[in-house]
């Protein structure tokens, strides 16, 4: 295996995600102050104690902005992590074995493919009830169509190579040509797509919080925050400004990081002919 | 006979529905491969050789005919015909998952097999005239020549009694193809495997092949003693053929 290396832009993207992330993760929420206590008056412009202003409730929006972050992107981590495991496994099998199997997971996969995201997602929510667990379940239900299809395209191609034949010539069963052979050779293209899914994953948690169908106050997500900024957009924009800020910012470095990603793994076939 | 292909015939379904047509890749062909021997098949693009091999090596059933791979018919599991037929591809650039180092491939077959590998993985590259210490190697580092000897290496590491070479010289240099032909007939005097040996190239078949059967258009249109065969081809298409060498 070559090494991983990047071009300067996916690096910067890269960068730009954990200086996001690592603050929400780590003790500095704590610094930057409590989310959830009020420290001084009402829609306070930004200035000393509260640096990117304050709420309707007194609460500093920056570090409610950090705790919103970090919710955000668990979820929609943990989300795309379920995704890349389904994906994984319906798109190897279905490309692999073909068929009947193949229709039959295809066609499903359509059926989601061709509802609009954000109805998906209300549609889950009016099931499973409103909270964290309908934002997840709507994010894979969303992101699972597309990545299902291109992770059987690239299992397609990789079935029809010599070295899944002669693995089968061998004698090798299923579980081994297609844990050996195929998934390790279609892993580039689940990354590809898993960064790509996490960027989707975070506006649709953003979507469906701002809906009132995904996470629930007080806590704090990207998308409760711009829904209760959204209020006093007009009296105190910086409600608004911080978390939309950092919900662009958020999708645009994974989607320059997906970028290099690509150009990192999926170019590899035709350069490697040369 | 270790393979022996009596009037099989493989046929495809193409086009639109409605308008569907049946396609025979390969039409009441019948050949038979004797212990250690090596029979070369010969043929143009499209003319059933592939179709052939895939028969041969029972990835694909035939629509009709007998295929009797050492006086038996194909097992419904191919796992119990594990590490007795082996085959050498055609591109060397897909012969190897780009993911495994080279002794991690050549050891499969045996993986396969549940034996363990010991040091057969070196002795293997050994034999193919490689070393024991590309097996730290990933294909990437290999040229097109050593790909292919790795494959044979990952072919010939269960002592197979047949072993199906398609177009496994076709993707290399004249000079490496020469070197290739060379261990192959080495190894074949070493272990005594039966092969067939699919070629469209009638001197690469020429200095392997101890019979020669031409194919054209999925038919088999003459089989010979290669030494027969290449001094006085009996049908027009070989006579055509060899002319064209």
């Amino acid at each position: 295996m070559k090494k991983l290396r990047l071009d300067p832009l996916s690096l910067a993207g890269l960068a730009c995600l954990l200086l996001l992330v690592l603050p929400a993760l780590g003790s500095l929420v704590d610094a930057a102050g409590d989310p959830d206590a009020i420290v001084g008056p009402r829609l306070q412009p930004p200035g000393p104690g509260w640096w990117l202003g304050t709420d309707n409730l007194g609460r500093s929006v920056l570090p409610r902005v950090m705790e919103g972050v970090g919710t955000t992107l668990l979820l929609s981590s943990a989300a795309v992590l379920v995704t890349a495991a389904l994906s994984a496994g319906f798109g190897v099998l279905a490309g692999y074995r073909g068929g009947y199997l193949n229709e039959l997971i295809m066609r499903v996969v359509e059926v989601l493919y061709s509802f609009p995201a954000i109805v998906l997602a209300v549609l889950v929510a009016a099931v499973a009830g409103p909270g964290q667990l309908a934002a997840l379940a709507s994010i894979v239900l969303v992101t699972i169509p597309l990545m299902t299809r291109l992770v059987r395209a690239a299992a397609v191609a990789v079935a029809g190579r010599d070295y899944v034949t002669a693995a089968v010539i061998s004698g090798a069963r299923l579980p081994r040509v297609l844990g050996r052979h195929v998934l390790p050779n279609v892993a580039g293209t689940i990354a590809v797509q898993g960064t790509y899914a996490l960027s989707v994953g975070i506006s649709v948690e953003g979507g469906l919080s701002f809906l009132g169908f995904g996470v629930q106050p007080p806590q704090a997500s990207l998308g409760v925050l711009i829904r209760q900024g959204g209020t006093y957009m007009m009296a105190a924009p910086w409600l608004i400004i911080g978390p939309g800020a950092v919900l662009v910012l958020a999708i645009l470095s994974i989607n320059v990081f997906g970028d290099g990603l690509r150009d990192r793994f999926e170019p590899r076939e035709t350069r490697s002919l040369v | 006979m270790i393979l022996e292909l009596d009037d099989v015939t493989v046929s495809f379904t193409t086009g639109p529905p409605l308008r569907r047509r049946r396609l025979d890749a390969v039409r009441g062909i019948s050949l038979a491969v004797a212990e250690g021997e090596t029979l070369g098949v010969v043929g143009e693009s499209g003319s059933g050789k592939t179709t052939t091999s895939r028969v041969a090596l029972g990835l694909q059933r035939p629509t009709s005919g007998t295929v009797l791979f050492d006086g038996r018919p194909f097992p419904r599991r191919r796992r119990d015909l594990a590490g007795r037929i082996q085959a050498v591809l055609q591109h060397p650039h897909w012969s190897l998952n780009p993911r495994m180092r080279v002794g991690q491939s050549v050891a499969e077959p045996l993986a396969v097999l549940g034996r363990p590998a010991g040091s057969l993985v070196a002795e293997a590259l050994e034999q193919v005239g490689l070393g024991a210490g590309f097996a730290e190697r990933y294909p990437h580092e290999l040229s097109g020549g050593q790909r292919q000897r790795v494959s044979i290496a990952r072919a010939l590491i269960t002592r197979p009694s047949f072993v199906v070479l398609d177009e496994a010289v076709s993707a290399l240099d004249v000079s490496v193809q020469a070197q290739i032909l060379n261990l192959l007939k080495d190894l074949q005097a070493e272990f005594g495997f039966s092969a067939l040996f699919i070629s469209h190239d009638l001197g690469a078949v020429r200095y392997v092949a101890d019979r020669i059967a031409v194919m054209r258009d999925g038919e088999i249109v003459e089989t010979a003693d290669a030494a027969a065969f290449y001094t006085a081809p009996e049908h027009p298409y070989s006579r055509q053929l060899l002319e064209s060498l």
